[in-house]
């Protein structure tokens, strides 16, 4: 599963990340020829990135390739169960990507359009926000 | 590349809220610069602006006609959109000259098929080039016919149009012909892939 290697920014226990706003980058598809675009607001964590990825790559067997272009490089902080308020913040629970509606998450690259739309359909299941497929500038729509 | 003509009004509205102002006027905040001149701002009718751009791709050579009665021939450099509902936020406009030359980015077109079984990716979608700015290609053509598995198509290799010069590096691999990976080498190699963000 994806992570930082360590923890980025200096802070292993940072503030909880803004939803507020747009993507202003990667919001088109680079790599690929397909792409799945957040169109929510949402942290996706490392676990639903696996997930995806997954099911993504499952489907469309061999002969494709895939881009992941977030990462989850937030680290989000939980209390144990049972366990009074107080004694300073929690420790490192799991990581997420903070995404913002516009930012495209997964690319594509496979000969069927149809399969690569199955395929992304199916990582789309997978993730905790509304999504829909983009293809690239220039592509077949 | 045949020109459009859209006429425009001169925009006194400035900031973030003129421009929004504009924009549910329904049109197209917008600057005109170019050959030395002082920075001129306009709107534009959104809809026209629109078509002309999907029509004519993004170097589309545009005639503005402003209400005060100038006239400039134009191509867009740059046009920014909305990430979510792709309307056009904003535009950059360059003005040109009918004889002098401009930079800009020409889309790829690749067309035939490569070595059956093999996986093409495009590695570069659009080549830098210097080019009359009333004769601006819509794109260039790329062969990729019977590309070979493990072999790429440089830049170089590209037979500029004429009247073209490709100022994209021409050791730049525009695509790649790769062996498709298995489901499970797939998943080991995630990690590595990840990186591209």
């Amino acid at each position: 599963m994806l992570m930082p290697r360590k923890p980025p920014r200096g802070y292993r226990k940072p503030h909880a990340p803004k939803r507020k706003g747009k993507a202003t980058r990667g919001t088109k598809v680079s790599f690929g020829e397909y792409g799945i675009q957040a169109l929510e607001h949402s942290y996706v964590t490392n676990r639903q990135i696996e997930s995806a990825r997954i099911a993504m790559t499952r489907h469309i067997k061999r002969g494709g390739k895939v881009w992941i272009t977030i990462f989850p490089d937030r680290a989000i902080t939980k209390k144990p169960a049972e366990t009074r308020q107080g004694s300073g913040k929690g420790s490192p629970e799991y990581w997420v990507a903070n995404v913002k509606p516009g930012r495209v998450m997964f690319e594509l690259s496979f000969p069927n359009e149809a399969t690569a739309h199955e395929a992304l359909q199916r990582a789309i299941h997978k993730l905790p926000m509304k999504c829909r497929i983009v293809h690239r500038e220039g592509a077949g729509e | 590349m045949s020109e459009v003509r859209i006429s425009a009004e001169p925009r006194t509205d400035f900031g973030k809220g003129g421009a929004r102002r504009t924009r549910r006027a329904g049109k197209v905040p917008a600057v005109v610069y170019g050959h030395g001149e002082k920075p001129r701002h306009i709107s534009l009718p959104g809809l026209e602006f629109a078509a002309a751009i999907r029509k004519g791709g993004a170097n589309q050579l545009i005639s503005i006609e402003v209400t005060d009665g100038t006239r400039e021939l134009v191509i867009p450099k740059d046009i920014q959109r909305d990430p979510l509902r792709d309307d056009i936020v904003h535009a950059d406009l360059l003005i040109v000259r009918k004889g002098e030359t401009v930079t800009a980015d020409i889309p790829i077109n690749f067309v035939g098929e490569a070595e059956k079984g093999g996986l093409v990716v495009h590695e570069l979608t659009s080549l830098n080039v210097e080019t009359e700015a009333t004769h601006i290609p819509e794109s260039i053509e790329v062969s990729i016919e019977g590309l070979a598995i493990g072999s790429q198509r440089y830049v170089r290799e590209i037979e500029a149009p004429e009247g073209i010069v490709i100022l994209t590096d021409g050791d730049q691999v525009l695509a790649s012909v790769s062996e498709p990976r298995g489901e499970e080498t797939d998943e080991e190699g995630a990690e590595d892939e990840a990186a591209a963000e």
